[in-house]
């Protein structure tokens, strides 16, 4: 893990503008990705983790700002890029796989014009050279007859056929790095386990690195080398993946591990964690999980708890436990 | 024990829009549906999306018309019946939503919300028996009774689908059907709904048809499973006799499927292929499928007490 790291994200903070006030949605968030290991980023919706990966490539939708912080892809800041230095960070050196496949593709053209498009634009190359490029890459993504599957529409493609499509297209200049955020979470859990399959395998084969954005624990469990878990816009916890599931330190990775339901056991009751995730925007004071956590002291509710550092892991707490 | 839903060599086919003339082709979705919902128990219904679960919610709710195959509700067809028999039946028959933003009107505040059904059905006349009843019922749910006049845009996605689920329970359903409730909450809130749940089945004498494609949130909840893949039932049994003894291989992927802190990631299933016209639907997908699966659906019988499987590989006895 002592490698010079690809991606280096330093106290970014995103905020929204709601009324004219700026509303945090990320607080502060710091990490170091490595070449060629995987980082799952955990969290529930309004926890910051898309916005955060979106701030990454700037593609942060309108009455968004970076308001703090940057963002170091091989030690330049991305967040400093002119929009034409971006579009070579882009695709090509980061690329981004989103939720929806079947709505991130334009459904009026053909998957081979989607796919030749990125081709064309970044490479000095032919139609026909970036078609037979084309298909390769669906190939590559596990797509038999993919010269036929060119000229078809993406409705002619299920749910799992667009998301290889659309790995292929992010792989298609081969990027450093990978975001793929909640890559599966519209796809059945059948499929789900072929396209995590697909992408473990792809950057296990060029050694890029991804950030895979989730909302489920289990499944970052078994992609993952590095996990970070992100509640109300701040780092909880950071650790690697076999000492943070063999021991996980925060009372929020604790409460959410033991409220999963198993296909294994069948317990009377399942540990909920009581109450509501925050609203971005409210709570500034104290840490954001204190209204939730069973060992809250008052000193939660007044001051936020650093970040400390505990061998290889992170955790954002004041119990003594954690310590 | 007997069952206050008796489903029937259901099918139900939707026709693709065709230009000015004609049917469309036919897009069977319900396939040979036998299915029959135990009293004071929890069915899960299993699948992944499009092999017919919520069709078949929509179907037992009237919405849907069933185009064969009967459907009895507590010994009645529901197919004969006029509004007012239709009415009667509902009474009894509620139903909780996947999207509990889309499914509470905007526009209305929790009592409106909760007192409509009891409106309709002419139910706590009385306006302090009422008001009592509707203070009793948010706090059954888990709310405060001050929420009663606020809208539901005030709440979180795991307290709308408390009042959801509180408005299901107003009219005292004696069969509740709860289309994927939980898929739609955050992580951490889900458990909390799951516990709900289990608690009104506990507390309540009622039936629940409970619609999930999560078997972990399955294992927790359901006293029997059926499991469906395009619009059939491939299996059926008591959940602690399907989780122990998976059958079909279709049951024993989709388990494998499901992620499981400490399991590494399993092994993927091919992609659905083409229709089998004649077989087994699942046959393109199946490692055990032989010819014989592509020429005949394998009949949906007992392979033990209970537990019912159509594959060809298990035919009566089989298991002990």
């Amino acid at each position: 893990m002592r490698e010079a790291p690809v991606l280096q994200v330093k106290d970014l903070q995103v905020s929204f503008t709601v009324d004219k006030k700026p509303v945090p949605v990320v607080r502060g968030l710091s990490y170091s990705l490595p070449a060629g290991k995987v980082l799952a980023v955990v969290g529930e919706s309004g926890s910051g983790k898309t916005v955060h990966a979106l701030s990454i490539l700037r593609l942060l939708p309108p009455g968004a700002q970076i308001s703090g912080g940057e963002v170091l892809y091989k030690g330049k800041d991305v967040s400093a890029c002119t929009e034409k230095e971006l579009q070579r960070v882009r695709g090509q050196q980061i690329s981004m796989i989103f939720q929806d496949p079947a709505a991130s593709l334009n459904p009026v053209l053909t998957i081979g014009e989607q796919l030749t498009e990125t081709l064309l634009a970044h490479k000095k190359i032919t139609k026909l050279q970036a078609r037979q490029e084309a298909a390769q890459l669906l190939e590559k993504v596990g797509i038999t007859d993919a010269q036929k599957r060119l000229d078809e529409y993406p409705f002619q493609f299920s749910g799992g056929m667009c998301q290889r499509v659309m790995i292929a297209m992010a792989l298609a200049l081969s990027p450093d790095i990978l975001i793929a955020d909640e890559p599966t979470t519209a796809l059945d859990v059948t499929i789900q386990a072929q396209i995590v399959r697909l992408i473990k395998q792809l950057q296990e084969q060029a050694r890029m690195s991804v950030i895979f954005i989730t909302h489920n624990l289990a499944l970052a469990s078994q992609v993952a080398d590095e996990i970070l878990v992100l509640y109300g816009g701040l780092c909880m916890e950071q650790a690697p993946a076999d000492e943070l599931f063999a021991k996980p330190l925060h009372p929020y990775t604790q409460g959410l591990l033991a409220s999963l339901a198993s296909v294994n056991t069948r317990p009377e009751r399942l540990p909920a964690i009581p109450g509501q995730p925050p609203v971005a925007g409210e709570n500034f004071a104290g840490c954001p999980f204190a209204p939730r956590c069973p060992h809250v002291t008052d000193k939660c509710r007044q001051s936020l708890p650093p970040l400390r550092e505990i061998g290889a892991r992170k955790v954002r707490c004041f119990w003594e436990s954690t310590k | 024990m007997s069952a206050c839903v008796e489903i029937t060599h259901l099918y139900k086919t939707y026709y693709r829009h065709k230009w000015l003339f004609g049917k469309g082709s036919a897009v069977p979705v319900l396939k040979d549906v036998t299915l029959s919902l135990p009293q004071n128990r929890v069915l899960g219904l299993v699948g992944e999306s499009g092999c017919g679960k919520s069709t078949l919610c929509k179907v037992l709710l009237g919405i849907e018309k069933p185009t064969a195959g009967t459907v009895l509700v507590n010994g009645q067809d529901i197919a004969g019946l006029d509004r007012a028999g239709r009415k009667k039946i509902c009474r009894h028959m509620q139903v909780v939503y996947q999207d509990p933003y889309s499914s509470l009107d905007p526009r209305m505040t929790v009592r409106q919300l909760l007192s409509e059904p009891l409106d309709i059905h002419g139910l706590h006349p009385d306006k302090k028996q009422r008001e009592q009843f509707l203070q009793d019922l948010l706090t059954s749910v888990g709310l405060a009774p001050s929420y009663l006049d606020r809208y539901p845009h005030e709440f979180s996605g795991g307290q709308r689908q408390r009042i959801s689920i509180a408005r299901a329970l107003a009219l005292d359903p004696q069969i509740l059907i709860a289309d994927e409730p939980v898929s739609a909450l955050d992580v951490s809130v889900q458990a909390q709904i799951l516990n709900l749940l289990s608690d009104i089945k506990k507390a309540r004498k009622l039936s629940m048809l409970f619609v999930t494609h999560d078997f972990a949130v399955a294992r927790f909840l359901c006293d029997d499973i059926a499991v469906m893949y395009k619009g059939r039932i491939v299996e059926m049994a008591p959940a602690d006799e399907l989780f122990a003894k998976p059958l079909h291989p279709y049951t024993q992927a989709l388990l494998r499927a499901v992620p499981q802190v400490g399991r590494p990631l399993a092994k993927p299933l091919a992609e659905p292929g083409a229709d089998v016209p004649n077989g087994c639907a699942f046959a393109p997908r199946c490692e055990r499928a032989s010819e014989k699966c592509r020429q005949a659906v394998p009949p949906f019988q007992a392979a033990a007490p209970q537990h019912f499987c159509a594959c060809v590989q298990f035919t009566k006895g089989d298991v002990q």
